[in-house]
């Protein structure tokens, strides 16, 4: 990872994003960086914040507080209108089009549609063109709803739970469809998801919000890196007292042993076994225990953000 | 991206021209362009998305046309047949009467369009995008909102005053041989009031607009086509409470008594009375009913004498102010109805997804 990935313009900004409901908080102070270029998972548990922080991206809500910026500029601009796609959960169709006439609509509402993008992701599902949108299975809708959001060539693809009714086949193939687009034309995509094991492979950045907060947000790779799992014989009824200068985010104690994730400050000495966590221990570890100290590394900071980079900032 | 994948484009795709995806599209929209009105962007999407209720409304006001057209053949087959207008209708009898119905049955169904159109047009035609998502999916492309909200109104705007003008017109036209004869229709009724010049479309597009806005502040079909029903009703009841004074009443009075025979005024024929009165020496009016307590005429008459009544005082509106008041009161409406627009666009900016 050289810096001269990070110096390219960031995608999407967030500063100290808020978003208030009746019934209370579903995002607050939330601020974090994608880079340009990404493919970045958007992972919390239900009720997190995330479907709210796409709709604030896709301007469909208007955030409380603070604000968001896509390539510098506000959600809701012509500018960004035209370089951002969304995928909302729900996946709206017009019922009564025909799929031909749904990729159609794309075509005219869009300056820069490529139809033959559209048609190949259609084709490879051999979804019939003239087929009403109403009467296709809810996967063949989700195909026509990416290619619809594929065709209109986007900058930045917002996608919120896209894979969530698709079975394990077509799942794969769509994050491949995804994975080929996204590599060809230099896309970022921010996908929310909580199937953890959708994300591997896929994503190389993560932005982690649980509690309406940003958790830990940056490249995939850094983030494993300065996160160690250290597993060994437990002393007493915690965690030995030598790991207890390190960054503890989560442990847990089964039997005689305990396994921990930590943020280590400095070399990890002792007769435990260490070892770099994959990337589903890192997020459940993060989900589990929503009093760890949030991690943004650098990349992932918007100016004036401040946190240092791998000093365990205390949750403020 | 590429325009290098002519081979690789099977039949049976949108655009279905063996070409490159771009040029494929223009091909694609010139051959239509040559088939049918060429639409395109969003004027395309909205008139997709509403093509079966435009074009429903667009067929029964032609049929309805072409009953009137019809109707009125048959009309003045039987005027000159019966040698009007020289030879008047009084006596004219029972045979005339399928002719007098015929307008009351087309009125009475062009009297409930604003409602029809208002709850079935209008009330649906955002709060359904904002009900089922879809609202969302148009806002999540290149174009904006504002556009969006623009073309629906405009095009559902056009469906509405090309038929509804269109009926008014062929409407006035089928009454205009008749026009003059209260016996067919008053020109106060709301049969011929409100479904000839003007006012039927007016009426209609603050029917379909307040629908709309309904619609947007709900967000939900049924609930919206309810309260709209509600609301073009209501619109119904207030406009036909407000025709009267949409126009300068005249007042004729009268000097030569109340008790005879040739006392009363005559009015221009078609006169709308509004009021009747009696005129004292002073000029002041006394009421209708003055005296009408006496037992014998020459009681009421020397109470007559006593209340200084020497004529009657009566209020009325002139068939010639038909016209005037009808672009008066399709005014006002006209400018409710760019109200509501106004605040269609004021709260659509944040709130139409």
């Amino acid at each position: 990872m050289s810096d001269g990935m990070y110096a390219g313009k960031p995608a999407l900004e967030a500063y100290g994003l808020g978003m208030r409901y009746r019934r209370g908080w579903a995002l607050r102070d939330c601020s974090f960086r994608l880079p340009a270029g990404r493919i970045c998972g958007l992972v919390g548990p239900n009720g997190a914040g995330k479907t709210t922080l796409l709709n604030i991206a896709a301007h469909v809500l208007e955030p409380t507080n603070g604000s968001i910026s896509l390539f510098g500029e506000a959600p809701g601009s012509a500018e960004s209108g035209r370089r951002t796609a969304f995928l909302a959960q729900e996946k709206p169709l017009f019922r009564r089009f025909t799929v031909a006439e749904t990729l159609r609509l794309g075509r005219e509402l869009n300056p820069g549609w490529d139809q033959r993008a559209a048609e190949d992701i259609i084709r490879a599902g051999n979804v019939p063109f003239e087929a009403k949108i109403s009467t296709l299975s809810g996967g063949q809708r989700t195909r026509v709803a990416i290619a619809l959001a594929f065709g209109k060539r986007p900058e930045l693809l917002l996608l919120d739970e896209p894979m969530s009714d698709l079975d394990p086949v077509v799942r794969h193939e769509i994050m491949g469809i995804l994975l080929a687009e996204a590599a060809e034309h230099g896309t970022t995509v921010l996908m929310s998801t909580h199937v953890l094991a959708e994300l591997e492979n896929v994503c190389d950045y993560l932005v982690v919000v649980s509690g309406g907060g940003v958790r830990l947000a940056g490249d995939v790779d850094e983030l494993m890196s300065v996160h160690t799992m250290v597993t060994g014989v437990r002393e007493g009824d915690g965690l030995p007292v030598a790991l207890g200068h390190h960054t503890l985010v989560e442990s847990r104690i089964s039997g005689r042993q305990f396994t921990a994730l930590i943020r280590p400050e400095g070399p990890v000495t002792g007769p435990w076994e260490t070892d770099t966590p994959n990337m589903e221990e890192l997020l459940l570890a993060y989900l589990r225990s929503p009093d760890a100290p949030p991690l943004v590394t650098p990349t992932a900071q918007v100016h004036g953000q401040g946190q240092a980079f791998g000093i365990g900032t205390v949750a403020a | 991206m590429s325009t290098f994948t002519s081979a690789s484009n099977p039949a049976g795709t949108t655009t279905g021209t063996p070409t490159d995806g771009k040029n494929g599209t223009m091909n694609a929209t010139t051959t239509e362009a040559t088939r049918r009105p060429h639409l395109s962007g969003m004027t395309w999407l909205v008139w997709r998305q509403h093509r079966a209720g435009f074009w429903s409304i667009l067929a029964a006001a032609a049929l309805s046309v072409a009953w009137m057209v019809y109707q009125r053949g048959q009309l003045t087959d039987f005027l000159t047949g019966h040698g009007y207008p020289a030879k008047n209708l009084d006596e004219v009898g029972s045979a005339f009467q399928q002719y007098v119905d015929a307008f009351s049955f087309v009125a009475l169904g062009l009297g409930v369009i604003p409602i029809l159109l208002g709850v079935f047009l209008g009330a649906p035609l955002l709060a359904g995008d904002l009900e089922n998502g879809t609202a969302k999916l148009v806002a999540a492309q290149s174009m904006s909102r504002t556009r969006w909200l623009a073309t629906k109104l405009a095009l559902a705007g056009l469906v509405v005053v090309v038929s509804t003008g269109v009926l008014s017109a062929v409407f006035g036209w089928w009454w205009n041989p008749v026009k003059s004869e209260v016996t067919v229709m008053d020109w106060m009724s709301s049969q011929a009031f409100n479904n000839t010049g003007p006012v039927p479309v007016a009426l209609t597009l603050l029917s379909v607009f307040g629908g709309v806005a309904i619609g947007v502040v709900l967000r939900r079909t049924l609930m919206a086509m309810v309260v709209t029903f509600g609301f073009t009703v209501a619109l119904q009841v207030v406009w036909s409470y407000s025709i009267e004074s949409l126009g300068n009443a005249v007042t004729v009075t009268t000097n030569k008594g109340v008790m005879g025979e040739n006392g009363s005024p005559s009015l221009p024929r078609g006169a709308y009375e509004i009021d009747y009165s009696f005129v004292t020496g002073s000029g002041d009016l006394v009421g209708f009913g003055t005296c009408s307590g006496s037992q014998t005429d020459a009681a009421r008459q020397v109470c007559l004498d006593k209340a200084d009544v020497v004529g009657y005082a009566v209020e009325y509106l002139p068939m010639s102010q038909m016209h005037g008041m009808q672009w008066f009161g399709a005014s006002i409406l006209f400018a409710v109805t760019a109200g509501v627009v106004a605040f269609l666009f004021f709260w659509g900016r944040k709130r139409l997804v």
